[in-house]
């Protein structure tokens, strides 16, 4: 195999510009989408749903830690049944369509115009602009299966599999850079991170059964039939025994 | 989860912290990403070739465990969960980066 001899213009011309846009591109598709991010709005009452049903699911679990009275009061107020908190509240059975929520409709949309729109705007440009030049070359021996891949617009039979056109590398930057930008927007990631904390913190309250209605009433069931089991009976006696 | 001791003289169940746990994590991502395009680069530019050049990322990586290992001392398990996992998490999604890299720089220094 003869090496090919490739003008050192196109390392300066095409090879360097396709890595440096498609970095660049991505950086900036990075804070348009957090300019076009939309704050969730909650519902008050799905709050105070939720957190009804983290209390009662506490209880459940924990509830052996209570004296029995404590525990019969805390259920007393969830499942009595005349005022107990299951039973009083009434909920209407939503059914939520994703599709006929236009704010889900417009979070789909920006997904959209931030992620797959640039990748076809920038990807046809640079089509067109840097189009037919081998750019370089993979330093590993490459079967002919990849030359498809790898020498898109480019099609030499006879031409080494491990040459790679300026297409092709494009691609290669866009899907090998998307660990470089974990690591380049860290910081600003990381000054969110307290907002992803805080998302995770109040995220088990936001994620609501879909039907509260029947979510109330298997919660009900569940505490109505828990046993109470004192798990402090005998600790004086434990602690005596282990403490010598 | 509650941590509760038994009559039974079952082990104690380990609580571990879930945000540390993230975040050390994140630690580590940051790690080998670094590694990845730093040993990549070097590949480059030293001229590597063929499975030369997988052999150094094996090296790369395995040298990266050995300083993780040695900056957390014989207390590892204070930080991760399991030491193989350490070694092998990422492998792959690293190596991408790798190739990326070597090929980059290799293109710039020896093709033209």
């Amino acid at each position: 195999m003869v090496e090919l001899l490739l003008d050192p213009n196109i390392r300066l011309w095409v090879f360097l510009p396709i890595v440096i846009i498609t970095f660049l591109v991505g950086i900036v598709r990075h804070y348009v989408s957090i300019i076009l991010s939309s704050q969730k709005k909650i519902e008050l009452i799905q709050v105070q749903d939720s957190q009804v049903m983290i209390r009662a699911r506490l209880l459940r679990e924990n509830g052996k830690y209570l004296p029995r009275q404590s525990f019969a009061m805390r259920r007393h107020w969830f499942n009595n049944e005349e005022t107990g908190y299951f039973k009083v509240q009434k909920r209407a059975a939503t059914s939520q369509n994703p599709m006929t929520d236009p704010g889900m409709m417009t979070d789909m949309l920006k997904g959209n115009v931030t992620n797959v729109l640039p990748m076809i705007v920038i990807g046809g440009w640079i089509n067109w602009m840097f189009s037919g030049f081998l750019t370089t070359k993979v330093p590993f021996p490459l079967t002919l299966r990849f030359k498809p891949m790898l020498q898109r617009g480019v099609e030499l039979t006879h031409l080494d599999a491990s040459w790679v056109s300026s297409a092709s590398w494009y691609f290669l930057n866009v899907f090998g850079l998307r660990t470089i930008y974990a690591l380049v927007l860290g910081e600003n990631n990381a000054a969110d991170q307290s907002k992803i904390m805080q998302e995770q913190m109040s995220g088990a309250a936001m994620a609501m059964p879909p039907d509260p209605k029947a979510a109330f009433k298997a919660e009900w069931e569940a505490l109505e039939i828990t046993e109470h089991k004192w798990a402090l009976a005998n600790v004086e006696a434990d602690l005596l025994t282990t403490e010598k | 989860m509650s941590v509760t001791k038994g009559k039974d003289n079952k082990p104690e169940p380990i609580a571990y912290s879930e945000a540390a746990l993230r975040n050390n994590a994140v630690v580590v991502e940051y790690c080998r990403t670094s590694m990845a395009a730093l040993s990549g680069s070097t590949a480059g530019v030293l001229g590597l070739t063929g499975l030369y050049g997988f052999a150094f990322y094996v090296f790369a990586v395995v040298s990266l465990w050995v300083m993780f290992m040695l900056k957390t001392g014989p207390n590892w398990h204070k930080y991760y969960i399991s030491r193989q996992s350490l070694l092998t998490n990422g492998f792959f999604g690293a190596l991408f980066t790798y190739v990326l890299f070597w090929t980059f720089i290799y293109g710039m220094v020896h093709v033209y």
